[in-house]
């Protein structure tokens, strides 16, 4: 029957220019609540510029943004956080001179429920730094974490905002073949038991359509393909957009 | 009328040197994105070696002015290398360590030089008509022909030579320039001697007309940020149009309004550019 | 078993109370010059605890403290001598305007991160202090307002048990701020600001907060200071106090609760014994801030905590 399933999040039409450069044209997209879509494109194709958009890191020019059925594209970071989206960095950013658990603690006092004891939050930050597999390192300063130690530390405050919606901007970067496979397992858990909606970023190819339902290709800031994987990994469009970027 | 050409003069002419002084601080913050409290304190410094160069051990002035500067060039290489550098990065540790510096010059420029003003000899003497309005120094005449003999230098250094080129890309894109093989450490080592020793031209080309003072380097501090919030920082078009907006005002309100209050109009314009226009009248637009 | 025991012993609540009973004797054995620069050392220990709070964890770097102390001296004073008010209220009213003028000014600089809101601040700062300087009807400009004191029969020990307990209750306020929730929001937005924002935490109001609560502490070292000295004067918001309580702070550490604590005092009485040989406490001060901003950020109290380990101090 014409049931109309509603968005997880959908945007249209959304633009964002920075003085003369156009990082962002015109992109339609939407997620449906427990999607994993990844979104592709070559270097400068206006991907982070997106997540930046719907994260509320600054407004877009044109378009519109709603989640849930709301129009968020006004929203402040902080807002749009309480509202259930939370995100990861390209270039990881932890609070270094702050301990895992305080990381992770920032992420429960940043949401609205404020009702539980310090006893209970720190009780949560310590379970879900098991669960990201830094069980072990509370006291530990973040700053003296490996690289994907970090990247373990800053999904875990992530997580800890209780999302519906999390942004990954490409987590995967300089983590090896194993540190890969266990990322990957980490996702599915998290569409699976923890119920959050996937959005990431993603240059190592063989991850991202391995696990992802759906893929958003862009192009110099505008979207030029989606659809399955094999679909989008087949397009001649897309192909030729890889290939027009220098062999750096 | 003729009184108002009189003030409106005096404007431009601290205009062009504010101009010079704000280019010291705008390279400054630019290439390393550092704001050096201490300017003020190279300035004085600058104008007390002219002064004892010229006075006390009887050099020429036509030497004992670039030899200053020189000086002071040096000394802002030293201070780059051995305190600014370590701090990169972090800019809460570079505001304090030029300010904790500004106030260590100072103190240090009283204990050497003493609290008394000076003023080195004038360059020129006598006084010139001008167009019939009003009578003129041929000091501040001479003065304004030299910073605009400055400015134009350096205009011609940063956008024509390969090394002004360097540090315009470096403030825009520090990755890429390291990419092209610029040399990062040393120029930010030269760009900030440079800085400085912009600091201590207005200082000399200034210190004939208005007499030095250990305690008058913070005005100078802060006329030069004001000047770089004013114009945009990046900008050099924006420190000369800014110069001269500061000094024409200062000049003006000092003569018409109130001469107390002569330096809160100059913190009233930083205030308002800051809460209303942070990039300044030709800065660029941060996102 | 033995780590508990270690816990007990050293609890942050005893150490205090040690302290503060320590802290009730001097007025036996001190003279009334020594008494005076401890009084003077209270007063600084609340202007770098303060300032501390704003720069040290939130990483706002402000240099219009020393002018938020001279609102609440100029106000409390002025309230006393024009209209009589007991210094005893006129402080809490000063306490009041530099609260309010504190929260305007974190408001302005909302937008700006680290240079210019430091630049704006100074700006404050300097407005400030030439307008008291110009508008010496009210004021008495650099000749300074004669303010009356706190008590009708002047007795330092009774300012020094009041300054005491100002700054014991200054003290003990911080110390909860820092160890709570709030303590933690302004260490996020001091660590990575946008990253606080993306996880939950309104930035904008934990700088203002912060902004509001230290001007608020600084108003009041202030208002107390101008009754002690019964002279207030363009010198309190001046840029060279500023240096002084950044001094102290960074050299005492930045960031710690201790840090700023040991700096006043350290400096405070190192000042009384560089002054017998002339006014170079400044430059020595400066330099000494230098050489600890560059290589031991983390100020005297970083360095003893380096060589003797985390469990005296907190």
């Amino acid at each position: 029957m014409g049931e109309t399933v509603a968005f997880l999040i959908e945007a249209k039409g959304l633009t964002k220019s920075f003085g003369g450069l156009r990082a962002v044209k015109g992109v339609d997209f939407h997620l449906n609540a427990g999607e994993i879509v990844g979104l592709i494109g070559p270097n400068g194709a206006g991907k982070t510029t997106l997540f930046n958009l719907v994260s509320g890191i600054y407004p877009p020019d044109e378009g519109t943004l709603s989640f849930r059925g709301m129009e968020i594209s006004s929203l402040k970071p902080f807002e749009i956080c309480r509202l259930g989206i939370a995100r990861t960095f390209q270039i990881v950013r932890p609070f270094l001179k702050m301990s895992c658990l305080e990381n992770v603690l920032i992420g429960i006092i940043g949401r609205s429920d404020h009702r539980e004891g310090r006893e209970a939050k720190e009780e949560e930050a310590r379970n879900l730094l098991k669960f990201v597999g830094l069980g072990g390192h509370e006291k530990n300063l973040a700053n003296n974490l490996t690289l994907i130690e970090k990247k373990r530390l800053e999904m875990a405050r992530a997580l800890a905002t209780r999302p519906s919606l999390l942004l990954l901007d490409e987590v995967l970067a300089g983590l090896n073949p194993s540190e890969i496979l266990q990322a990957l397992e980490l996702i599915e858990i998290l569409r699976t038991q923890l119920k959050v909606t996937i959005f990431w970023i993603e240059h190592v190819m063989g991850a991202i359509m391995k696990a992802s339902d759906r893929i958003i290709v862009l192009d110099q800031g505008q979207k030029i393909q989606e659809g399955k994987p094999q679909e989008v990994v087949n397009n001649s469009k897309v192909i030729e957009a890889y290939l027009g970027e220098s062999d750096a | 009328m003729s009184e108002f050409l009189m003030y409106l003069t005096n404007g431009i002419v601290i205009g062009v040197i504010n101009a010079i002084s704000a280019i010291g601080v705008s390279l400054i913050v630019g290439i390393m994105k550092v704001i050096n409290f201490a300017h003020g304190e190279l300035y004085i410094f600058a104008g007390y070696f002219s002064y004892h160069l010229s006075v006390s051990l009887g050099v020429p002035p036509l030497l004992a002015v670039p030899l200053s500067v020189f000086f002071i060039f040096l000394i802002g290489l030293g201070m780059e290398r051995t305190l600014i550098r370590p701090t990169y990065g972090d800019e809460m540790y570079s505001l304090i360590i030029t300010f904790v510096l500004s106030i260590v010059l100072q103190s240090a420029a009283l204990l050497i030089f003493g609290p008394y003003p000076q003023k080195p000899p004038n360059w020129v003497t006598g006084a010139m008509n001008i167009f019939g309005f009003f009578h003129y120094g041929n000091q501040r005449i001479l003065s304004f022909f030299i910073s605009i003999v400055v400015l134009i230098s350096i205009f011609y250094l940063i956008r024509r030579t390969w090394f002004g080129k360097s540090i315009r890309a470096i403030s825009q894109d520090r990755e890429m320039t390291a990419l092209v093989g610029v040399d990062h450490l040393r120029m930010n080592m030269v760009a900030f001697g440079l800085g400085a020793a912009l600091a201590g031209a207005a200082g000399v080309i200034l210190a004939p007309i208005f007499p030095v003072t250990p305690t008058g380097s913070s005005s100078v501090s802060l006329n030069a940020f004001i000047v770089v919030v004013l114009g945009g920082m990046g900008s050099l078009k924006g420190c000369v149009i800014g110069g001269l907006v500061l000094g024409i005002i200062e000049n003006l309100g000092a003569a018409y309004i109130s001469s107390m209050y002569r330096h809160i109009f100059g913190f009233i314009i930083l205030i308002l550019v800051l809460v209303f226009r942070p990039w300044g009248l030709f800065g660029q637009k941060a996102q | 078993m033995k780590n508990k025991q270690q816990k007990r012993n050293l609890n942050p609540f005893w150490i205090g109370s040690f302290f503060i009973l320590l802290a009730l004797f001097p007025p036996f054995f001190l003279s009334q010059y020594w008494l005076h620069v401890m009084i003077i050392s209270l007063f600084y220990v609340m202007m770098a605890s303060s300032w501390n709070l704003i720069a040290g964890f939130t990483g706002q770097v402000s240099f219009a403290h020393a002018a938020f102390s001279g609102i609440g001296a100029y106000v409390s004073g002025m309230l006393a001598v024009f209209l009589g008010l007991s210094p005893w209220l006129a402080i809490f009213v000063g306490t009041g305007a530099s609260a309010f003028l504190g929260l305007g000014l974190g408001y302005l600089c909302i937008r700006m991160g680290g240079i210019y809101l430091s630049l704006t601040t100074l700006g404050f700062s300097e407005i400030l202090r030439i307008i008291i300087t110009n508008e010496d009807q009210w004021t008495r400009g650099t000749m300074g307002l004669q303010t009356p004191g706190f008590f009708a029969e002047y007795s330092k020990i009774s300012y020094y048990y009041l300054f005491l307990i100002a700054t014991i209750l200054l003290l003990i306020f911080i110390y909860k701020i820092i160890h709570s929730e709030i303590g933690l929001t302004f260490r996020a937005v001091l660590n990575d600001e946008l990253a606080a924002s993306s996880s939950g935490i309104n930035t904008v109001k934990v700088r203002i907060l912060a902004f509001t609560v230290s001007s608020a502490m600084a108003g009041l070292a202030g208002g107390l200071y101008g009754h002690y000295l019964m002279l207030i004067t363009p010198d309190i918001p001046s840029l060279g106090q500023m240096f002084l309580v950044l001094a102290m702070a960074v050299i005492g550490g930045m960031g710690s609760f201790i840090g700023p604590i040991v700096g006043s005092f350290l400096l405070e009485i190192l000042s009384e014994y560089i002054r017998i040989y002339g006014e170079y406490h400044v430059l020595l001060f400066g330099l000494v801030a230098l050489v600890m901003a560059r290589f031991a950020p983390e100020g005297v109290v970083g360095i003893w905590k380096r060589r003797w380990g985390k469990r005296w101090l907190s």
